[in-house]
């Protein structure tokens, strides 16, 4: 992601490219990868930890096999593991909109799981204690409770 | 069979298509008179270049031809002739050239099977394009100017967050932080290419990482120009071309390919020069038939500003509770006003955390606590997240034009300036990020009339300031950066000459009011120039001033007192200014300005028009 912050004023030379240029990150899974390159790059997550790893590290489960995120950094796979990729990335703000009952993330997770929007808002803030069972649940854990909460 | 669809493209087919061996013929005619059709040359990214065409883009494998980046024929011909052969791997790379030639009856065979390629569209279940604008990032030299990006809209179950978006970037190496970056990035020493990654991502990146708004254009794509789009993404998605900051750049890339998708566009056309994100948002917008919706995606701090905004006294106060000692109590208020604390506090972490304020420990029980807390209120708050931002869409231009006449210590004179981007504090700030100043190349010519004499009055090489105050939530800091050659006189000796200087200052603002900030700077000052004397100085200032934004009426006020490494250097100067929006593109100006250097006064007053283009 970008690293540049002006940290100091003496940046001017720099200033001189300041045009729309837009820095590629090449942080991998979850946070976008070289579409057709495949260089995905899986290890240094740099950002990760700014954007995804709030509730937890992103801990890959053994249970979708390896991780829930495509090397081409695109949305794939069946439910499962579309629900991991996509909580995985979006965590903070399911917690805020299960919490609230409503939200863009709700949505979207009725759309992967073929259910309806208004039943899945109402389960989530209803067994909001049954999904984020603790401060430092990770995404795997995120998932499979999220399944189970649905399912039943 | 191959007579009958063999020469839709031209006339003169038909008429000797009545014989089986005349095809070959027939395919060459055509395909000569096609080579140079608006369709080809877009596909190809092929612009008029001398004489001739030259592809914008770089990579060899991009071009089946040994001179196919200069030769639109060459390329068609070789074009042609591999989906006459066997070389099916090729033909997976080229899967919108297949479609365009076949449209048009230039060959006919069927296209293989290509996994990669039946894998990507699958993936991206396209159902149309969106153009995306991003506001500007102070932060960042190379966001100074917002961003543009594509959109695949997804037609999954659920939301468009599962729509994949085509970024355009250079292939930086993570230099962004030494003196090459800027040296590279305007000389075309990067090379740029496109990565497609989830929308939910750049949402991440731009609204909750970076804090900046996002407008979305739907653009009216029929479904056969959407299947032709994601065909030729995958085709310029394997290639690479050199980035040049201001003119090929991230938005430029992006014209060109909405221009291979429905050639009449002719978008890429638009910005021979200079290519501001911006610019090229709106050329899209105003062309006919091509937008069909705009969307307002607010940035995380826009929303927590917005929904502050909403909270009532009681509401307020025990939101700061909530977010400075974590006390959720929330006394005295219903279940709904909680709600509203809640969520805007939860959002408070989370940019708290972004912007490395909190330690993850804390970040994660403060998440954990204020949203184990909303979960348990049933009821939905009443407060919403902002539905409508100010439209850059609605931002005057980005170039700009001024005719001023005044006087300098009663000497009277005429000035014009050109100002080729982007946006000054006292220009009409619709749509553009508050606070936020940068100046390009902007120059001054002065005519004395006593002296009858014309002379280079000021250029500025970049002005960039951001003033951006500080509250019960928020931090930041104002800095500015200047870079400019000016005319000056010496007091003392009654001479004229050039100097260039450098300023650098940082500091704080805050808002007085809704409308009005005050500000203070502490400035690195050095100059240099031939008339200087010893050449040259460095000096140090202090300096503060008072923004106020009216809407159509815009305030500047400063003040700095500059101590310096030599005598000229060290002055005092008060500067004012006011402009009013006559409509979008027009505007009166008025600057005010006292200098006192040697002991002695300099006063310049000048009032003029803007106009903006």
């Amino acid at each position: 992601m970008k690293k540049l912050y002006l940290t100091s004023m003496a940046a001017g030379a720099l200033m001189l490219a300041s045009a729309p240029a837009h820095a590629i990150d090449s942080t991998g899974c979850g946070l976008g990868s070289m579409a057709w390159r495949g260089q995905s790059g899986i290890a240094p997550q740099v950002l990760a930890v700014t954007t995804n790893g709030i509730f937890g590290t992103q801990t890959f489960g053994i249970t979708f096999g390896t991780s829930g995120c495509d090397p081409n950094g695109r949305v794939t796979g069946g439910t499962q593991k579309m629900v991991l990729a996509f909580m995985e990335n979006n965590m903070e703000q399911f917690a805020l909109d299960a919490a609230a009952g409503h939200g863009e993330t709700l949505d979207t997770l009725a759309g992967i799981m073929n259910m309806d929007k208004e039943i899945v808002a109402r389960k989530a803030q209803r067994n909001f204690a049954a999904l984020f069972t603790d401060p430092n649940i990770d995404a795997v854990d995120l998932t499979l409770n999220f399944i189970e909460v649905m399912k039943a | 069979m191959l007579r009958k669809r063999g020469c839709g493209y031209q006339v003169i087919c038909r008429a000797v298509a009545g014989a089986a061996a005349s095809f070959l013929f027939c395919i060459s005619a055509a395909a000569s008179d096609f080579a140079l059709s608006p369709a080809w040359l877009a596909l190809g990214h092929y612009q008029p270049h001398g004489n001739g065409y030259e592809s914008s883009v770089d990579s060899e494998n991009f071009f089946l031809s040994a001179d196919g980046k200069i030769n639109p024929q060459h390329e068609l011909d070789a074009t042609i002739a591999l989906f006459q052969s066997n070389d099916d791997k090729t033909k997976c790379l080229f899967p919108a050239r297949y479609k365009l030639l076949k449209k048009h009856g230039l060959i006919d065979y069927e296209f293989p099977e290509c996994e990669e390629l039946e894998k990507f569209y699958d993936d991206l279940r396209p159902a149309g394009v969106t153009l995306l604008f991003t506001d500007a990032y102070m932060n960042n030299p190379s966001s100074l100017f917002g961003h543009t990006l594509l959109r695949i809209d997804t037609a999954r179950k659920g939301t468009q967050l599962l729509a994949h978006g085509a970024n355009y970037g250079a292939f930086t190496a993570g230099q962004e932080n030494s003196v090459l970056f800027a040296v590279y990035g305007l000389t075309g020493g990067y090379y740029g290419g496109f990565t497609v990654k989830p929308y939910y991502d750049i949402i991440n990146t731009y609204n909750n990482i970076e804090n900046r708004d996002i407008w979305e254009l739907n653009l009216n794509f029929s479904s056969e120009e959407l299947d032709f789009f994601v065909a030729h993404l995958w085709e310029i998605g394997h290639t690479q071309s050199r980035y040049y900051f201001f003119t090929r750049n991230c938005s430029y890339m992006l014209m060109e390919t909405l221009d291979a998708v429905r050639p009449s566009l002719q978008l890429a056309r638009q910005f021979p020069l200079q290519t501001i994100p911006l610019d090229s948002f709106k050329a899209v917008y105003r062309t006919p038939g091509l937008v069909k919706n705009v969307n307002y995606r607010p940035s995380r701090q826009a929303k927590i500003r917005h929904r502050y905004k909403q909270m009532s006294s009681a509401q307020k106060k025990a939101y700061y509770q909530a977010i400075g000692d974590q006390d959720y109590e929330m006394q005295g208020l219903t279940d709904a006003e909680k709600a509203d604390i809640l969520e805007t506090a939860y959002q408070f972490v989370q940019y708290q955390y972004v912007a490395k304020k909190l330690e993850l420990k804390d970040y994660r029980r403060q998440s954990f606590q204020t949203a184990v807390a909303r979960s348990r209120l049933a009821e939905p708050g009443k407060i919403s997240d902002p539905e409508e931002g100010k439209s850059p869409l609605k931002a005057h231009e980005s170039m700009r034009a001024t005719v001023a006449a005044g006087f300098r210590n009663g000497e009277a004179f005429q000035e014009i300036s050109y100002r080729p981007a982007y946006h000054s504090l006292t220009d009409d700030g619709f749509g553009f990020l508050r606070g936020a100043e940068i100046n390009f190349l902007n120059t001054t010519l002065r005519h004395y009339d006593e002296r009858d004499k014309y002379v280079l009055q000021q250029f500025d090489l970049v002005g960039i300031r951001s003033l951006s105050p500080v509250d019960g939530m928020f931090a930041p800091i104002s800095f500015q950066i200047l870079a400019d050659v000016r005319r000056e006189t010496n007091p003392q000796t009654e001479k004229e000459g050039y100097t260039a200087n450098l300023t650098v200052g940082g500091g704080g603002s805050y808002a007085l009011s809704e409308n009005v900030w005050a500000f203070a700077m502490t400035n690195l000052h050095a100059a240099y120039g031939g008339f200087l004397p010893r050449n040259q100085y460095a000096g140090a200032g202090l300096g503060g001033g008072l923004f106020a934004d009216f809407g159509r009426l815009r305030l500047l006020a400063e003040v700095e007192k500059i101590f310096a490494s030599s005598k000229f250097g060290s002055r005092m100067f008060y500067k004012g200014e006011a402009a009013f929006t006559l409509d979008r593109n027009w505007a009166l100006a008025a600057n005010y300005k006292y200098e006192q250097n040697y002991g002695r006064d300099t006063e310049e007053f000048s009032a003029g028009v803007r106009r903006y283009f």
